[in-house]
């Protein structure tokens, strides 16, 4: 049975239907990436999968458990084997960074504050944060608030990890080091891993299967090989980074010759 | 034509109880989170000082400045027909029954009912919220009950401190200025009173800081819509916690005046 099973999910707001009809299977320790256009409703997605949003039909079922169906106390203890990082980090402003790391370890662990102190280092220094614990998120560059809500979302050990774009707005290297750190989380302990990104180089890297969204439906979802010599038009000009193509619903802007641009 | 009346008039009437049972839920929701493990000291000591020790200048200046007006009031009004002594019977009644619980209940509404929604309505629309309950962690639990129980302790304890200085206004009207008997004042202040408009207050002023609470968190807990969402949060929290505030004085003074 899969980890994350995602059956028949649709979503709409209000006229505007985001997802219709997606089914993605994830199992025990594999790494789906989901690749998909700005708007397509990718994070629409984690939010149904996290309990934050109720599908309109459709489930979303980890370890068997349809996530709608569940009370209150019995989706927070699901949620402590889930660690999400958001698209926007949503760090606690209120908390310095340590705080934020340590808030999950305080509250559901029984670690000691040396333990405490010692796991929020760790996980600090895996994005390359070491040394800011005592600032405030109002005092971090939009990157490092990501990482260190990258680090919030991996401290507790969770089984399954959902990562919102984790590298959006990073430099090349920082995101190969979160890639790496995805990899190694991976293969350490087992996680199973959803992540979102745009960044094709570290999906590629990432992926077990790779899932596309396109127009609220899943057009694909397979390993990264089969994914590349896909023949579907979308895909095609998704990995080519072409403006041209049926992606768009509206056409683009003609592009113009770099020299007639110039004079 | 008519149709359409009834049409606006009865989704007007299901928006209304749509809001009020969302606020019941969420209000049940709070008291049952009040005997949750894990029990957050550090949280509560934090909302017991912006709540309490913050507001006591605004509740101390506004007490003496109604109780001082009040006691001019009462002082003129009574010497028309020569019986100013009644001036500080009449002013130890309304303080301690009315005035106090209900004076501290506005102010606090607007001071830390409003920094409620505000903080809370931020924590929404960063998603701050969703963070939480992605750790696992109730918000109801986490933000609601401190706030909540640091609102129950601390409006009954303004009340009293409020009550005390509306004496001392009263004192420096009546007393500094109309020129009775500091002994007379002290003796009179309380004769219309026993200790149950005491206990009245204290209970008043009890729901106040129910209701200042859970709606400052409710609208907050609530907001959609970015900036200014933000800014109709606490707008709407001061209006719709002092509307309630004076409408439960009503009905609490009716029902335990009896
Ligand atoms: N709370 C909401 N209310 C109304 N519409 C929403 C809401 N959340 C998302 N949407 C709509 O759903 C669609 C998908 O949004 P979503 O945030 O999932 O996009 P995304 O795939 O994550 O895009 P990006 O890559 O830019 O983050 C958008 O068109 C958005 O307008
Ligand atoms: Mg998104």
């Amino acid at each position: 049975m899969a980890l994350i099973d995602v059956v028949n999910l649709s979503k709409a707001f209000g006229p505007k239907v985001v997802l219709s009809n997606v089914n993605l299977q994830v199992q025990e320790g594999e790494s789906l990436v989901v690749l998909g256009g700005s708007g397509t409703g990718k994070t629409v997605l984690l939010r149904n999968i996290m309990g934050l949003l109720t599908p309109d039909s459709g489930h979303v079922a980890i370890e068997g458990k349809i996530i709608a169906q569940l009370k209150r106390e019995e989706l927070f203890e699901v949620r402590q084997s889930i660690g999400m990082c958001f698209q926007m980090a949503a760090l606690f402003d209120s908390m310095t960074v340590f705080e934020n790391v340590a808030f999950a370890l305080r509250r559901h662990t029984k670690m000691t504050n040396g333990e405490v102190t010692a796991r929020v280092e760790e996980c600090l220094s895996m994005v390359g944060m070491k040394g800011t614990d005592k600032l405030k998120p109002a005092e971090l560059s939009g990157g490092m608030k990501r990482r260190v809500g990258f680090a919030r979302a991996i401290a507790l050990k969770p089984k399954i990890l959902l990562f919102d774009e984790p590298t959006t707005g990073l430099d090349p290297v920082m995101t190969d080091v979160i890639g790496r750190v995805i990899l190694d989380l991976k293969h350490e302990l087992g996680v199973t891993t959803i992540t979102i990104t745009h960044d094709l180089k570290s999906a590629f890297e990432i992926a077990d299967r790779i899932a596309l969204l396109f127009r609220g439906e899943c057009i694909a979802c397979e390993p990264p090989a089969a994914f590349k010599v896909n023949p579907h038009p979308v895909i095609q000009q998704f990995l080519r980074g072409d403006a041209d193509g049926p992606f768009l619903q509206d056409p683009p802007p003609p592009k113009r010759k770099t020299q007639e641009a110039h004079s | 034509m008519v149709l359409t009346f009834f049409d606006k008039t009865g989704a007007r009437v299901l928006g209304a109880l749509d809001l009020a049972g969302d606020f019941a839920v969420l209000a049940g929701r709070t008291f049952a989170a009040v005997f949750r493990r894990p029990f957050d000291g550090k949280n509560l000591l934090n909302q017991l000082q912006a709540l309490g020790v913050n507001s006591l200048p605004v509740v101390v200046l506004t007490s003496l400045a109604v109780s001082m007006v009040f006691a001019v009031q009462l002082a003129f009004g009574f010497r028309q027909f020569q019986a100013e002594g009644l001036a500080s019977q009449v002013e130890g009644l309304a303080i301690i029954r009315e005035l106090g619980p209900v004076i501290t209940g506005l102010m606090l509404s607007g001071r830390i009912g409003s920094a409620m929604a505000a903080e809370l309505g931020t924590m929404q629309v960063t998603e701050q919220i969703d963070a939480l309950e992605c750790l696992a962690t109730d918000p109801v639990h986490y933000l609601f009950v401190p706030r909540f129980l640091a609102a129950v302790v601390m409006v009954p304890l303004l009340t009293v401190i409020s009550i005390y200085v509306g004496f001392w206004g009263g004192y420096l009207i009546l007393v500094g200025v109309e020129g009775q008997s500091a002994y007379v004042y002290g003796n009179e202040f309380y004769k219309l009173l026993a200790f149950r408009d005491l206990r009245i207050a204290l209970i008043k002023a009890l729901v106040f800081g129910m209701i200042i609470a859970l709606v400052g968190c409710w609208k907050g807990y609530r907001t959609q819509g970015g900036a200014e969402g933000v800014g109709n949060a606490p707008t709407s929290s001061v209006v719709t916690s002092s509307l309630w505030i004076l409408i439960s004085d009503f009905f609490l003074t009716k029902l335990l005046l009896v």
